[in-house]
């Protein structure tokens, strides 16, 4: 049984159609990334299996139980974690206490809550940042907090959203090296979406290509890249023509 | 004819709640004060006239032009800083406004509630027809509202720098871009906003008493007429103004409620005031958006 | 048991804000014994009230993040309980306590599942507005006295324990006092609670709140009804010590402008800036008033100030006084 199943999901704003019968599933202890040009409706998704609004239509399963128009905060407390991708702190927290938040979901014990968002700063090596207020640190160093947040909730499932944009390239390798460890050590199956491709196709066991709401390709990273509707989305008709032709001469 | 009088009172109400309801549409606060605004236009008319000798209804221009004035100062001395603040700073800083207008009426005004005694406009009425009565004073002070009324529409939809506000309020970063300076329309919102509401105070001091302590209820209706009409409409604000003036004065309503509690009629004017922080309540609840609000 | 390690817990706090607060404690204890006149004692009474009123306020309002201006009407609700009861029924004052922080509390859940779908001015403007509706229909319900209020008659002779009747001032100051001690661990405790982390990242974004497993709407009307149970006990108190209350006394705006007024003055969101805005702003009332007084023609001048008060802290320091001191110790460091 698939730790995720997204069954035809439909999600539409007015006359506006962001998601289109988009079906996919997740397994657990997999690594799935969600990529597409911009707009292809992949933040709409993640909205509506986070629960922070319900599709027009389709079912969203998680852990085997219909979690379709779950209010978010219903959705988080079965296991299902999930970042954002623009948030301000605004100051008034210290990091522990912000960690703290998320581990309180289970937990209404302050001493537990604190040991667990203690020991998920150290998971994170940002052990030495607990003390400092959020504004104090740099936007990197919050994006780390909120990761830590999420995964003091103890998830089976972390859905996260364009964690590597505004990053350098050597703080991205450092990330997808976080990423992964949480992967391994703490068993957490991940969903990201991406605009870094690098991030995406290093990690994932398969990826799910969105354009204009609909999906139009899933596979592994390395199929997915040179399938021609894939190009097409992302650079357009000439470019796959020409990979066309490349190939043919290659053959 | 109630139905007749609620309109009228309505038309008050409208012009009450448009200054509001054009300072929140350009700049998204809310004058927790503005029923104050309306007893300086109050006292202003009270004074002015038999100061200047002439009647009542010819001061409303002086009445605009303090309200305006006040409008001004406030939003330069108060209100630019407010809204560099958390929301929690805008509200306190309105309600310190309110409270400090209001007992500085008390200090140089007195508590007594005064009325005009003379004047056009003043105790006159007119039978249209069988138990039917009209109150030429509550007409006429109906029809100079729709008349600001229509004035402040004409300004803010076929003027140059009427077109330039409604582009800062709905969207102030890109109106900036074009030229149009945020502050100076911010400046103009509350220097709207407070002269329409100073001429309706100076056209309410007709037949209803001021006293420093008369800017909460009418803060209130306000407030109820726009939630009502959606925040930043100014159609709204006549139509919601409207409905509300009937709400006020429907006698079935109010029988079924006397036969309820047993009171005596000063009691039941207070009560059906009550109704209007009850509509405000539900609307806010169940509509957010009003009728015609485009802006939550 | 964890609770009361919280309500004990002060060590989050700098050393001298501590030093200060036991300095403080000591004054508040021995205040009594020092030689003071019968209008200081009841200026310290207003005082420990309004500090009381403030600490609850803080809880939605600070905590919260939601400014709340219609704590007035559960003031009534407090006080008129006690009242209501001690008249008709005999019921001590021990027993009406808790019976009207029950029916106070009962009424906040009530309106307060649909007033907090409402955020910021809104919400603020609904609050007036059920304040003002409950206290319209205070001054028209024949069985709480109408618009002229209740009357406590004296129930037996001095010192009477059960319903709170003493000729002393001191008797109601060290009761109250109790109460603020309770009052200031429970605030404590609170702040080092889940709810109170909670209502902390709720201020903060509330969509990461929920993305968090937060319940937003619940944990606001958690907050809500526990600053009403505050401002209720206080409220019974109240009726005992006053004797007579009426609907314009204990249920106005003004009263519950006040109450945020204060807590916002001293720091909205802080352990300490309720009692800081009671201690600014309770004497300079009094004492300002009393000396205005003296002067006819000059009423509305101390409010007058508060306004401006207000508005420039509003503008310059919305944190208020502990926001003050906390720019300054940061900028310090």
């Amino acid at each position: 049984m698939s730790l995720l199943r997204v069954e035809q999901v439909s999600k539409h704003f007015g006359g506006l159609v962001a998601n289109h019968e988009v079906s996919f599933n997740l397994e657990e202890g997999e690594v799935m990334g969600l990529i597409g040009p911009n707009g292809a409706g992949k933040t709409t998704l993640f909205n509506c299996i986070a629960g922070f609004y319900p599709p027009t239509s389709g079912t969203v399963r998680f852990n085997g139980e219909d979690i379709t128009g779950l209010k978010d905060f219903q959705v988080a407390r079965r296991g299902l974690a999930r970042t954002f991708q623009i948030f301000e702190a605004s100051g008034d927290l210290k990091v522990v206490e912000n960690v703290m938040v998320g581990s309180f979901i289970h937990t209404g014990s302050r001493r537990r809550a604190r040991r667990t968002a203690e020991s998920t700063l150290e998971f994170l090596g940002i052990a030495e940042a607990a003390g400092a207020m959020m504004t104090e640190l740099p936007v990197a160093a919050q994006k780390r907090v909120a990761l830590a947040t999420a995964l003091a909730s103890d998830p089976k499932l972390l859905l996260l959203d364009e964690v590597g944009a505004g990053l350098n390239p050597s703080e991205i390798e450092g990330l997808v090296g976080l990423l992964q460890r949480i992967h391994r050590e703490k068993g957490i199956s991940l969903l990201l979406t991406e605009h870094v491709l690098e991030m995406v196709m290093a990690m994932s066991h398969r990826v799910i290509v969105l354009e204009s709401g609909k999906k139009i390709a899933e596979g592994e990273p390395s199929e997915v890249v040179k399938d021609p509707e894939v190009v097409r989305a992302y650079l357009g008709d000439h470019y796959v023509k020409r990979q066309e032709r490349e190939e043919g001469r290659d053959a | 004819m109630s139905v007749v009088s609620g309109l009228l009172m309505g038309l008050v109400f409208a012009l009450v709640a448009l200054g509001l309801t054009v300072i929140f549409g350009v700049m998204d606060i809310i004058n927790f004060a503005h029923g104050e605004f309306l007893m300086v236009g109050m006292y202003t008319t009270l004074l002015t006239s038999p100061l200047l000798g002439i009647d009542p209804v010819l001061t409303l221009p002086i009445a605009g032009l303090v309200g305006a004035l006040l409008g001004v100062m406030c939003y330069f001395g108060l209100i630019r800083f407010l809204l560099k603040g958390p929301m929690i700073a805008q509200l306190f800083g309105t309600f310190g406004l309110m409270i400090f207008l209001r007992n500085l009426a008390l200090l140089f005004m007195g508590s007594e509630p005064e009325v005009i005694h003379k004047g056009w406009l003043v105790g006159k009425s007119f039978i249209v027809g069988p138990g039917v009565v009209l109150e030429s004073t509550k007409l006429a002070v109906a029809v100079l509202s729709l008349v600001s009324f229509a004035v402040v529409w004409w300004l803010i939809n076929r003027t140059k720098v009427g077109k330039a506000l409604t582009a800062t309020s709905l969207d102030a970063e890109g109106a900036r871009y074009m030229g149009i300076s945020t502050e100076k329309m911010n400046a103009l919102a509350w220097a709207v906003g407070g002269a329409s509401v100073g001429i309706a105070g100076g056209l309410l001091v007709n037949f209803w008493p001021v006293e420093p302590g008369v800017g909460l209820l009418f803060t209130m209706i306000a407030f109820a007429t726009v939630a009502l009409g959606g925040f930043g409409s100014v159609r709204g604000a006549l139509v919601a103004g409207l409905i509300i003036g009937m709400i006020v004065n429907l006698p079935p309503v109010w029988d079924a409620m006397m036969r309820l509690v047993d009171v005596t009629g000063l009691q039941i004017h207070s009560f059906k005031y009550t109704m209007v922080y009850a509509v405000y309540f539900l609307i806010m609840v169940l509509k957010p958006q009003g009728l015609f609000g485009w802006k939550q | 048991m964890e609770a009361v390690k919280n309500a004990l817990d002060f060590s989050d706090l700098p050393k001298s804000e501590l030093g200060i607060a036991v300095v403080v404690l000591a004054f508040l204890v021995s205040f009594p014994a020092m030689p003071h006149s019968s209008f200081a004692m009841a200026t310290m009474i207003q005082f420990l009230m309004f500090s009381l009123y403030g600490m609850g306020w803080n809880l939605i309002g600070g905590y919260g993040g939601q400014v709340d201006l219609g704590k007035a009407q559960y003031v009534g609700i407090g006080a008129y309980t006690t009242a209501v009861m001690m008249i008709r029924w005999d019921v001590p004052f021990w027993f009406s306590l808790p019976v009207g922080m029950g029916l106070a509390v009962g009424w906040s859940f009530v309106i307060g599942y649909p007033l907090f779908r409402l955020k910021g001015h809104y919400f603020a403007i609904a609050t007036i507005a059920t304040s003002l509706v409950l206290k319209d229909l205070f001054e028209v319900w024949d069985f709480v006295g109408g618009a002229r209020g209740l009357e406590i008659p004296l129930k037996g002779s001095f010192p009477d324990w059960l319903y709170l009747q003493f000729r002393e001032d001191f008797y109601y100051y060290y009761i109250l006092l109790v109460m603020f001690l309770i009052g200031l661990l429970y605030v404590n405790a609170f702040r080092h609670s889940r709810l109170g982390f909670q209502l902390r990242a709720i201020k903060d974004n509330e969509h990461v709140a929920r993305s968090l497993g937060i319940d937003v709407h619940w944990s606001k009307i958690k907050a809500y009804a526990t600053a009403t149970a505050f401002v209720a006990a206080v409220g019974s108190f109240h009726a005992c010590y006053n004797f007579n209350i009426e609907p314009e006394d204990v249920m106005s705006l003004d009263l519950s402008v006040l109450i945020a007024m204060m807590a916002m003055l001293g720091g909205a969101g802080s352990i300490w800036g309720p009692i800081i805005g009671a201690a600014i702003l309770v004497p300079m009332k009094n004492y300002l008033g009393d000396w205005l007084g003296g002067q006819a023609g000059l009423a509305g001048m101390d409010l007058a100030l508060y306004g401006l008060i207000i508005m420039v802290i509003a503008a310059v320091q919305p944190r208020g006084v502990y926001g003050i001191v906390e720019a300054v110790r940061a900028r310090r460091r």
